[in-house]
């Protein structure tokens, strides 16, 4: 009996410490949550007006000269995978690379892999990557942002990529975060994205756009530039969600750890009640023997 | 006079959403006006001072520098990469920027890169302090 009570203390102690590391991260993640969610908040709206604007364009775009509004036959995809740089947040890295899965199969696809986590998993399963430099999702700044955005037109332009889609988690609630693809470029993909309302009124004339000084010049610079804003407030938005992921994950784990210590302790008091009884019954028959 | 509905949003978030009479900035092609019923339009922003002629006749002005101006059915959205009010502007800092950038070009070994990095943070530097000093 004395050595179960020396191991379930020995356990309690460990949950203990155990709980006193989850409820430290989920105090962290929490703290953390409130920055990072006002910073995912401001770039909502960026976000928002900067898609519909696009969207509209490609509605009614009747110029095809740039290479970035024209669809090509060019089959081959490239995913920039946000992903975050650790683990302990729950679901949060395994539920994007799930739903990677399921939306590339059957494609060829390349990834740019941001976050730590996004780099080992697609190393792991030998998926083309086209750049492991942008592995810290938490280090990466609005000039790194700009210079990834170069590097994909570049490469687009050259025709090694077809499409350019951006996975993400968005934010939905503190509670909820779901992983969502959004295109990039070609800018007619957004056709595709486009409410049916607008699908519904296709039959009219398109309206004429004027662009100053020509498409091409203005597509060429707006383009970049719309990449690194996408994928700017991708990033915003998406550590916002480990984070918040995190926190549910931590506080979960808490409770839990809360609970086992509970069973634990009443398990032990009861075994240390049972050994007490023990030992008055044994001194109790001792001295009645003689 | 006419107005119209304009949206200024930047990477830190919904900067101005209301009726104006006009916008004025400069794009890559050169400074334009937009006006009430303008034509569906769409161009690239270039550097330069922004300047909103607001319902009651007050002009607010703005360095503005990168993204895209788009006019659709009657609605004008501004999405820059930096927009920065005029009186929210750090004299101070653009000039510490600009003699920075100027101290960075006098280098003569200095390589490609940098130098259009230098060139870019000097431009800026200028955009807001003429900004600042209108």
């Amino acid at each position: 009996m004395a050595a179960n009570m020396k191991a379930v203390k020995l356990r309690i102690k460990s949950v203990q410490s155990t709980m006193q590391i989850t409820k430290a991260m989920q105090l962290v993640a929490a703290s953390k949550l409130r920055k990072a969610k006002e910073k995912a908040d401001l770039s909502k709206p960026y976000l928002e007006v900067l898609r519909k604007t696009l969207t509209d364009i490609a509605c009614e775009n009747t110029e095809f000269h740039s290479p970035y509004t024209r669809a090509d036959d060019n089959d081959k995809w490239l995913y920039i995978v946000i992903a975050g740089d650790r683990g302990l947040a729950g679901g949060y890295n395994a539920n994007l690379f799930k739903f990677m899965e399921s939306e590339t199969r059957g494609r060829d696809i390349s990834v740019l892999p941001i976050g730590k986590k996004s780099v080992e998993y697609f190393k792991q399963r030998k998926v083309p990557i086209f750049t492991e430099d942008y592995a810290e999702v938490a280090k990466i700044t609005i000039s790194e942002c700009f210079e990834i955005g170069r590097r994909i037109c570049e490469a687009y332009r050259n025709g090694q990529y077809g499409h350019i889609y951006l996975c993400y988690t968005n934010f939905v609630s503190m509670l909820t975060q779901t992983p969502e693809a959004s295109s990039m470029l070609p800018l007619s993909d957004f056709e595709e994205n486009a409410p049916d309302t607008e699908q519904e009124e296709k039959g009219k004339a398109r309206e004429l756009i004027l662009y100053e000084p020509d498409s091409e010049t203005v597509f060429d610079t707006i383009v970049p530039e719309y990449l690194a804003g996408l994928l700017y407030s991708g990033i915003n938005v998406s550590v916002a969600s480990e984070l918040a992921a995190r926190r549910t994950a931590m506080e979960a784990a808490t409770d839990n750890a809360e609970e086992m210590i509970e069973t634990l302790s009443l398990y032990y008091n009861r075994a240390r009640q049972a050994s007490i009884t023990q030992e008055i019954t044994e001194i109790v028959a001792g001295a009645e023997e003689p | 006079m006419a107005t119209f509905h304009l949206q200024v949003v930047s990477m830190d978030g919904l900067i101005y959403e209301g009726s104006v009479q006009k916008i004025m900035l400069r794009t890559i092609d050169g400074d334009v006006a937009i006006l009430a019923r303008h034509t569906n339009y769409c161009t690239a922003i270039g550097m330069g001072t922004a300047h909103i002629l607001l319902e009651d006749n007050s002009e607010k002005t703005a360095a503005c520098i990168g993204g895209m101006l788009s006019v659709m059915d009657g609605e004008c959205r501004v999405i820059p990469t930096t927009w920065e009010w005029s009186d929210a502007i750090d004299v101070e800092r653009a000039k510490a920027a600009k003699k920075k950038a100027e101290q960075r070009l006098a280098d003569e070994k200095l390589s490609e890169q940098a130098r259009i990095n230098a060139e870019a943070k000097l431009r800026r530097a200028l955009v807001r302090l003429g900004t600042a000093q209108k």
